[in-house]
């Protein structure tokens, strides 16, 4: 009686986005010494991942997200969730462990050897601790410690990992955090309530963070509303952040539309005309013809786009670009809808500071405000809770202002 | 859920905001009057203009700006039943699980209404919230602002304990999320409502790190995988502006006023030498009088040298000058959040596909 009537949403929302791992996806793989990456999964070809080893692809197609499988030869077996393990407290301590000792008879090459033989990685790893001279003097938690950098190192196990927008935000931030302009998950999760960013809205963006942004209202919108976004190259960008959402690419056609910053110009006029004549007209051939559709058609894709912008009453605008966001502002905000929202990024505060020291004056916008994000992640293993020991100093910063 | 109309209407609920800490929402009734300390107004005359009008009073006080709702206005505006959720933990815990729109959620409690409200507004039309109150008063009181708020097709509110009696779905939601004061016994419940055959996740928010433990024993024994646990908070800056003050600038006006005092010494000797001089008869009072304003006089002006303008050090000079130049810096608000509470989060595996190889054991 609870469950509402939304069997044909549910079938639309499967089309915007696969639930399942299909072939053509780029798939993160979480791999054993904590990293994510990004892996091709295509129809009956092989998936490679380094030393761990490599399968084929198939196994993975139509299996929900977020398993963790072990390679065994070319096959994957199935791992079950990993849980954690409570460490009994023992009274040893590293009081007689001296480092730079010689405590580990097993050589490199016997290692190789036991691998290449196809020794299951747990057995390597219990010969390792068997031969080393001190490892019953370790404490538990060291003892820990030890096998989980000797699995990080032997295991042939990975897991699938969700392409959720904080996952793909994430795996960027980690990856290569300034060609996503340190836009932490955190922070992109504040942009998008800030910026109130719902199914049906229709929003303006310019998003120099490689397609974070663009992904990021995409995904929240599941084909339902409406995205123009801004960007300063002659066509629209190829978003490597997009390519990791795997969205299915006609449903975003519908919902996203792309501008640079000339053709959002109201006095802009292209300077090749296209033109009109129709592409049935006799005594051409089909190869020109169809040239002159194209051209028609994008030329009708760009009139259109043009159209809705100068239309105006956006719900919001988001901003993530190193150009003056002054003037970025004075381009776009008369297409912002009285009450709607505007949310700046910046890696630096300065920026914003100058921008927000305009705005206050500026009665276009009510109450211009700076947050910088602020986030803190803590290891919870029974006994050994604890901030970690290295996180990111900042996760930037936000002006957020409303359009009066 | 609220008006997406351009202009406002009768029976509209909208935010009315006068400043920074008077934020209050309003339900457009005509024939009723808003009054405050920033005026008189009648509801009928907000009917009909755009949102985010600036509204000037009828007895000239002062004026207001009427918005259009959104969760995070409703958050700084709503009435507190609880202590509620704000900003940075509400998106930050969307976020984590993957709330968008279309998907199934629960919560508990419902409390003040904070986290349902942007719940609602993310997972649009098309998705379900289950909320869940055990406090009567306030679960009929959350269901009415619901209705009110035209939220009552995407939440489905039910009053129950739920650490004792579990939820009212099975194998049915993508996200749970518990803010309550014990957790640990809804989460067996919580897996039982959790869809089994896609990815699913569950956050329990505590303020204290006890509870944390706690949580995460239940998590780990229920069979919940990835567990790991955030604080997070939004700093706020505060903008000023700032003139940078030249060390030049000031050793020279340093010279001047020691060449200024130097010449009033010399003028104040050259008097009295002219007062003995003369052999003019003077009162002793009169005398110390003197001495003590010409005092004043020079201490003030060693203290103050930062506030003199510069016109009276060198009234010649400062036409030619610039104004001063002001840069705009910012700091982090000295009164700030330190703690709202702990966010638990884990995920739950999916049931591996009949069809393919069976678990290791």
């Amino acid at each position: 009686m609870d469950i509402p009537d939304c069997e044909d949403a549910t079938s639309a929302l499967n089309s915007f986005k696969a639930t399942t791992i299909q072939s053509g996806h780029t798939v993160l793989l979480r791999l054993p010494n904590g990293e994510t990456k990004g892996f091709k999964v295509e129809k009956d070809a092989t998936i490679s991942i380094g030393r761990v080893g490599s399968f084929r692809a198939n196994e993975l197609i139509d299996h929900p997200y977020g398993l963790t499988y072990e390679i065994r030869g070319k096959e994957l077996s199935v791992q079950p969730p990993h849980t954690l393990q409570e460490v009994e407290e023992t009274d040893a301590t590293n009081e007689l462990i001296n480092d730079g000792e010689f405590v580990q008879p097993l050589t490199l090459s016997e290692i190789e050897g036991l691998k290449k033989s196809g020794v299951h990685a747990s057995d390597i790893i219990k010969a390792q601790i068997e031969q080393h001279a001190n490892y019953s003097m370790k404490t538990e938690y060291s003892k820990e410690k030890y096998k989980q950098r000797k699995e990080a190192k032997y295991s042939k196990t990975f897991s699938t990992v969700e392409p959720t927008i904080y996952n793909v935000c994430d795996h960027w931030f980690k990856k290569d955090q300034n060609r996503i302009r340190d836009i932490r998950p955190d922070t992109l999760s504040q942009i998008l309530n800030l910026a109130n960013v719902r199914p049906g809205g229709r929003y303006i963006a310019v998003d120099e963070a490689s397609g974070l942004l663009v992904s990021a209202i995409l995904e929240r919108l599941g084909g339902d509303g409406r995205l123009i976004s801004i960007c300063d190259v002659d066509s629209p960008p190829a978003y490597p952040v997009m390519t990791l959402m795997n969205f299915r690419k006609d449903v975003v056609t519908k919902v996203h539309s792309s501008l640079n910053w000339a053709t959002a110009q109201e006095d802009y006029t292209p300077v090749a005309a296209v033109t009109q004549e129709s592409s049935s007209e006799v005594g051409k051939s089909e190869r020109h013809r169809i040239r002159l559709d194209k051209r028609k058609n994008a030329a009708d894709t760009l009139l259109n786009a043009r159209e809705e912008l100068f239309a105006g009453e956006y719900d919001a605008l988001l901003i993530a670009s190193d150009y003056d966001p002054l003037e970025i502002l004075q381009n776009l905000i008369i297409y912002v809808a009285g009450s709607g929202s505007i949310v700046v990024q910046s890696p630096f505060s300065r920026p914003l500071t100058e921008l927000q020291s305009k705005l206050r004056l500026d009665p276009n916008y009510l109450a211009p405000s700076i947050t910088e994000s602020w986030l803190r992640r803590y290891q919870v293993l029974p006994g050994r809770t604890h901030p970690t020991m290295n996180t990111s100093g900042s996760g930037g910063f936000l002006l957020h202002a409303i359009k009066v | 859920m609220w008006s997406t109309a351009r202009d406002v209407a009768a029976g509209d609920l909208v935010i009315i905001w006068q400043t920074r800490e008077l934020i209050q929402p309003l339900l457009i009734t005509p024939g009723k009057d808003l009054n405050s300390r920033f005026g008189y107004y009648r509801h009928a005359d907000l009917v009909g203009i755009p949102y985010g009008s600036k509204v000037g009073s009828r007895n000239g006080k002062g004026f207001i700006h009427v918005l259009r709702p959104t969760p995070e206005l409703w958050t700084m505006a709503l009435p507190h039943r609880t202590q509620i959720l704000y900003l940075a933990d509400i998106a930050f815990i969307t976020s984590w699980l993957d709330i968008k729109r279309g998907s199934s959620v629960i919560e508990a409690g419902t409390g003040s209404g904070s986290f349902s409200h942007s719940v609602a507004r993310t997972i649009g039309s098309v998705g379900h919230l289950w909320s869940y109150e055990f406090h009567e008063a306030r679960a009929n009181k959350a269901r009415e602002e619901f209705s009110l708020h035209g939220m009552a097709d995407i939440v489905t509110l039910t009053h129950r304990n739920v650490c004792k009696d579990g939820f009212t779905v099975e194998d049915t939601v993508d996200a749970v999320f518990l803010d309550l004061p014990a957790p640990w016994d809804a989460i067996e419940h919580a897996k039982k409502a959790l869809k089994k055959t896609s990815p699913t996740r569950i956050c329990c928010f505590s303020p204290c790190m006890e509870q944390v433990l706690r949580t995460v024993n239940a998590l780990n024994d229920s069979g919940f995988t990835d567990i790991t646990m955030f604080e997070t908070l939004l700093r706020p800056h505060e903008v000023h502006q700032l003139s940078p003050q030249s060390l030049t600038q000031a050793v020279e006006k340093l010279k001047k006023l020691e060449q200024k005092r130097e010449d009033k010494r010399q003028h104040q000797i050259a008097r009295s030498s002219k007062r003995k001089r003369d052999d003019l008869p003077e009162t002793d009072i009169d005398n110390v009088g003197v001495k003590r304003l010409r005092t004043q006089e020079s201490e003030e002006e060693d203290v103050c040298i930062r506030d003199i303008p510069d016109a009276v050090v060198d009234p010649g000079q400062s036409a030619n000058q610039p104004p001063p130049i002001k840069i705009s810096v910012s700091k982090v608000s000295p009164d700030v959040r330190g703690h709202t509470s702990y966010l638990t989060f884990a995920r739950l595996v999916p049931t591996v596909p009949s069809k393919s190889v069976s678990i290791r054991e």
